[in-house]
């Protein structure tokens, strides 16, 4: 009987908390690596960027320092191509979170945040953005609203660089730059 | 001829403006914390610069120190014109009294160009609190990327805090009677057990284009204040959760804190007051801070 139950008892343990995928770890760790090189890069170019100064900050001076800000990015990734920090593991991945997430019981609600009001492919929000990397996010469009619910299983990003929504597709958005960093087309499904 | 109609059309302003600033009826008791609170204001059409001189006028009967702003501070281009056409043009005459304005994030706002903006005084960051006086903490959040490293601010800033009033606004209500949106049930269940657990009295919301007042949730009194400028007519349903509603023009909040009490005026575009009254801080929530 206690043999039983004890087998049991490993089966339920078991079935509860699988082992951690060894893949999915190295894959989010590649991912971590490469946001953080991307980071050193913008570093360097907002260390270049005339700074705002923090008494006379005014809407010219913010506006000019993101356009250096972005210009020296761009400089440095020139030969940047989608799927560089979006890999394909790390796509399949971040997908997975994705959508497990909203497919979950308060899914239906995520959902409509992100693709509701706000997501710039909506009708009542459209603004036209040019998908590619190191384009510019356009001033006029709004951001995607995204539910912490998403945001808790996405691996955590340096502050200042996002993971937002155009439509369905996921973007790695810095938001000091206004500059998309790569894409992950048709995240949600 | 043509003077006597300017001259009778600035008196009749005038007098409009006196008689308006008579309804402003709040206390203004020695040492309270006065504010006032606005909302998806930003379009800088017609109803944001009304809006804007009703506030104006109701300095003079109520000098606020302050303006709390919901989100959607911009709406559209945000070149550095656009902050000038759309912001500091409004509202030129509450800024040029010195009153200063605390805004957060809307769906609508460009973070790069907004939070390093001298006059929104977010010190270059997406979310931030503020200590008018003492006793008094205001937390502006950015709901529209509510991710770990907010939520662990929010939840230090607010263990840390030792004020008796704690005032949370953000853009997207978690209780609202919106058609058009309704209820953030998302980040409602993300929000609310910690705003509770630390006793936060007020949340201040947008989003919504109406004013609604919402019956206290678990202790904590909610607005939303999300027609300074846009206005979507009609769309407040009937729901259980309406203490109060108004969806047929735009309008702003004065608030004055003191002691144990909020007091609060809503007054529209027209310069009716719309809703008022007074929120006197819960027993469980006095209990909840520690010693100041």
């Amino acid at each position: 009987m206690f043999v039983q139950y004890a087998i049991l008892g490993i089966f339920l343990i078991v079935a509860l908390h699988p082992p951690q995928d060894g893949t999915t770890e190295a894959v989010i760790k590649e991912f971590k690596d490469r946001v953080a090189r991307y980071w050193e890069i913008h570093k360097k170019a907002e260390a270049a960027a005339p700074p705002i100064d923090k008494k006379k900050e005014d809407p010219a001076a913010i506006l000019e320092h993101e356009k250096a800000l972005s210009a020296g990015i761009r400089a440095a990734r020139a030969n940047a191509a989608e799927g560089e920090i979006f890999t394909p593991p790390v796509q399949k991945a971040l997908a997975s979170a994705i959508n497990q997430e909203l497919s979950s019981g308060r899914g239906k609600q995520a959902r409509e945040m992100i693709l509701g009001e706000g997501n710039p492919k909506n009708p009542e929000s459209p603004a036209k953005i040019n998908l590619v990397v190191n384009g510019k996010y356009p001033s006029n469009a709004p951001l995607s609203t995204v539910p912490p619910s998403v945001l808790l299983n996405l691996p955590k990003l340096p502050e200042g660089l996002e993971y937002r929504f155009v439509g369905r597709h996921l973007i790695l958005f810095d938001s000091k730059a206004n500059l998309i960093v790569d894409i992950l087309r048709n995240a949600i499904r | 001829m043509r003077t006597i109609n300017v001259v009778l059309l600035l008196v009749c302003v005038v007098a409009v403006s006196f008689v308006f600033a008579q309804n402003i009826q709040l206390p203004m008791k020695k040492d309270s914390v006065r504010f006032a609170a606005i909302g998806d204001n930003g379009t800088g059409g017609r109803a944001e610069y009304q809006i804007a001189d009703k506030l104006t006028a109701a300095h003079q009967r109520f000098p606020f120190e302050f303006v709390v702003m919901m989100g959607d501070n911009l709406y559209g281009s945000e070149a550095p014109k656009d902050f000038n056409t759309k912001f500091e043009k409004p509202f030129k005459g509450v800024l040029d009294l010195g009153v200063k304005f605390y805004a957060s994030l809307g769906n609508h706002d460009d973070p790069a160009r907004q939070i390093s903006y001298e006059k929104f005084n977010m010190g270059g960051k997406h979310y931030y609190s503020f200590k008018p006086k003492n006793g008094v903490r205001f937390f502006s959040l950015d709901s529209n990327y509510m991710d770990k490293r907010q939520l662990d601010w929010f939840e230090n800033e607010l263990k840390a805090s030792m004020s008796e009033w704690k005032i949370v606004y953000f853009h997207h209500p978690i209780y609202s009677s919106g058609e058009k949106h309704g209820s953030n049930v998302e980040l409602r269940s993300t929000l609310e057990p910690v705003m509770v657990k630390y006793g936060v009295d007020v949340v201040l919301n947008g989003h919504e284009h109406f004013y609604e007042r919402i019956k206290p949730q678990k202790g904590i009194h909610y607005f939303i204040i999300g027609s300074s400028g846009k206005l979507r007519e009609g769309n407040i349903a009937q729901t259980e959760l309406t203490e109060k509603g108004f969806d047929q023009d735009n309008t702003f909040m004065l608030g004055e804190i003191s002691g144990d009490d909020m007091f609060f005026q809503v007054i529209s575009r027209k310069g009716t007051i719309v809703d008022s009254g007074n929120i006197r801080r819960a027993e469980m929530t006095r209990k909840a801070t520690t010693s100041r």
